[in-house]
């Protein structure tokens, strides 16, 4: 078992009178595959977005509770979220390339954090980025194209690798297949299983079969609850919760 | 109602919606044929002025100046005697009633031409030329036909001896038609033959560079602050309706506050290009903000979530990505603006831009006129040598406006970036 990375202890949002998310007590591990499942609108994205205070961009979100990474509270007025953000990296549901040149999506991130002073640097930065994103053989003689450009699932994978340009140590994941083929998606959880190795991952699916082939952990919410926790074969073999039950054998969602 | 019944009403609706709209575009396009029909029927003639030839003797005796006289000296001599004996020598007249006569077919400013004549050409002196002088605006108008000459004597502004002459110029070839310089160089002047937009151009010119000075970089960012740093409250939404009232506005109202404010409490001088361009500023403002606003709020959220996403400050997220995203946008809508500022005349008449101003302004601080204002002014003269001048002016006024709409709709498909 590996060590607690993310740690959410009593963690309540609201947006405006509704609250999204209940008392929401949820460790995540270093190195591993964390799998958030539930029904639509059960506030698993939020729960993700609170991990990299992506919240903060809505008015009428608050958040109460705690969230610590590596021990430290990160659920802070004070906190620099611009430095958080560096640390904890998202790929969003729809791909979101910048449409500019697939270069300048990589190098953008390292370039604004102050890392990669020299070209030369940047390129390597670069190149290494959209290896570890398993990009690299398909773009390399076209960096200076438009990444809105490539097909869907290169655009989510260069996506991913802009989210690795700047070296974090988690990646947020809100269905980073939903928009995608089965062809693509497969290539994206091979990519997951890859990245495991180095990154802290945590990733929001609405595909039991992907939360079962890619993660180690799996947390259900329903209506902004966590309803249960536990080693992903547990989850789908023998959850201790009804509700669970019958989530995952499809008898509502 | 039977199923193929049904079939058939829908079909029979579709049809008549597409002659209603086919209907629609053609009236619409007859008006735009007709009222450009009209102005260049009336305004094209203006493009051409009539000079009649006339053979210059510069007589030593008349001219009194030496033969090595500098230009100074030149500019200060009397030309009127020698202009004088030229003139009357196109036609042999019998008394001075009849010179007059004769004198009357060119413009008053023959002389001026004669001297401009002598000063670009060297040693002139006991010279003979011919020179090509400027008719006066009734023969101009004699010639190009918009004067019927089949009324009675007292009705014409021409005397049946002038007639005379003009015919017998005409069978000589003395009569030719130029291209009417005078038209883009000169300023106002009450001779329609004289008058020109050159004043109006340069004066419509300073206003709109003011004009965008001030209001693209203030509407810019009001725009930017407004649609991506501002917190979505109440004052922020007084603050959009009150953008959105501004813009509607009518013209005149901006044209009374700059009287007010600009004219009479801050005393900036009236009738200039700057107190114009102030006033078409404040009121182009909010017709560059909606547009601005508009753009940007066009950029998908996806591209500010995934700048955020790699760390990006809520400002770089901004001037990184959103901006030069709607840029196209807002350079398109700015020019939109900018085309409706320049047709403005309302508020430019309030502020003094009517007066009459001969001078061509060399700075913006100078009075002026501005070319839907010399529009208005030659519409109400009397003289019917300022029709044509009048839709000549429309004309140029629309041919910029037609190049400032066709570039922002280059702008706008040249520089706008796709996205998913």
């Amino acid at each position: 078992m590996n060590e607690i990375k993310i740690k959410s202890k009593n963690l309540n949002v609201y947006y405006g009178e509704k609250q999204a998310l209940f008392d929401v007590n949820l460790d995540l591990n270093e190195k591993e595959v964390t799998a958030l499942i539930g029904p639509s609108g059960c506030g698993k994205s939020t729960f993700i977005r609170c991990i990299n205070r992506m919240n903060d961009v809505i008015d009428i979100c608050k958040v109460s509770g705690n969230i610590e990474i590596d021990g430290v509270e990160i659920n802070d007025k004070n906190l620099d979220v611009v430095s958080l953000r560096e640390r904890v990296g998202m790929v969003f549901q729809k791909p979101n390339p910048f449409p500019k040149s697939i270069y300048d999506n990589i190098s953008y991130g390292p370039k604004i954090h102050g890392k990669g002073e020299t070209k030369s640097e940047l390129d390597e930065i670069v190149e290494n980025s959209l290896k570890k994103a398993a990009l690299w053989e398909e773009v390399k003689d076209r960096l200076d194209e438009p990444g809105t450009g490539l097909s869907g699932g290169q655009q989510q994978r260069l996506c991913i690798a802009r989210a690795i340009s700047v070296n974090p140590e988690v990646i947020l994941m809100d269905e980073p297949c939903s928009a995608l083929d089965p062809i693509a998606t497969a290539k994206i959880e091979e990519l997951i299983d890859e990245l495991k190795k180095t990154y802290t991952i945590v990733i929001v699916t609405h595909s039991m079969a992907q939360a079962v082939r890619v993660s180690q952990k799996t947390g259900f919410f329903h209506l902004g609850k966590l309803i249960e926790v536990g080693k992903t074969e547990k989850i789908f073999k023998n959850p201790d919760n009804k509700m669970t039950q019958d989530y995952i054998t499809g008898r509502f969602g | 109602m039977t199923k193929e019944e049904r079939l058939k009403k829908r079909h029979s609706a579709e049809k008549r919606f597409r002659f209603y709209g086919l209907a629609s575009i053609f009236v619409a396009l007859l008006f735009v044929l007709i009222l450009v029909h009209n102005i260049f029927s009336k305004g094209s003639s203006a493009f051409m002025k009539t000079a009649i030839n006339v053979e210059v003797f510069f007589d030593q005796e008349l001219l009194e100046i030496k033969n090595d006289a500098s230009d100074d000296e030149i500019l200060e001599a009397d030309f009127f005697d020698i202009t004088i004996e030229s003139l009357i020598k196109v036609y042999p007249a019998k008394n001075v009633e009849e010179e007059d006569a004769i004198i009357e077919l060119f413009t008053t400013d023959a002389e001026i031409e004669i001297k401009r004549a002598f000063l670009e050409n060297n040693n002139l002196i006991g010279k003979k030329i011919n020179l090509e002088i400027t008719a006066s605006d009734d023969i101009d108008q004699l010639h190009k036909g918009n004067y019927p000459r089949d009324i009675p004597e007292d009705r014409r502004r021409i005397s049946d001896f002038q007639l005379v002459i003009y015919d017998n110029l005409v069978e000589n070839q003395k009569i030719v038609k130029n291209f009417n310089n005078y038209f883009f160089k000169n300023g106002d002047s009450r001779d329609p033959e004289l008058a020109g937009i050159g004043g109006a151009l340069i004066g419509s010119f300073y206003s709109i560079i003011i004009c965008l000075l001030l209001a693209f970089p203030v509407a810019v960012l009001a725009s930017i602050y407004l649609e991506e740093f501002a917190p979505k409250n109440k004052i922020t939404d007084f603050i959009e309706i009150n953008i959105n009232n501004l813009a509607a506005v009518p013209s005149i109202v901006y044209g009374l506050l700059a009287l007010q404010i600009l004219l009479a409490t801050i005393q900036l001088p009236r009738s200039t290009p700057l107190v114009a361009g102030i006033t078409l500023a404040l009121m182009t403002l909010p017709r560059i903000i909606i547009p601005c606003r508009a753009s940007l709020k066009a950029v998908p959220p996806s591209i500010r979530e995934g700048a955020l996403a790699v760390g990006a400050s809520k400002f770089q997220s901004v001037f990184h990505h959103v901006v030069p995203l709607a840029l196209p946008g807002t350079l398109s809508g700015t020019i939109i603006g900018l085309a409706q500022a320049l047709g403005e005349t309302a508020p430019l008449i309030l502020i003094g831009m009517v007066a009459f101003v001969v001078d061509i302004p060399s700075t913006p601080i100078d009075p002026s006129s501005s070319l839907p204002v010399q529009v208005y002014l030659w519409s109400e003269s009397a003289e019917r040598g300022f029709v044509e001048k009048t839709s000549a002016t429309i004309m140029m006024l629309l041919s910029f406006l037609i190049v400032m709409n066709f570039l922002a709709v280059y702008l706008r498909q040249k520089f706008e970036k796709r996205w998913n």
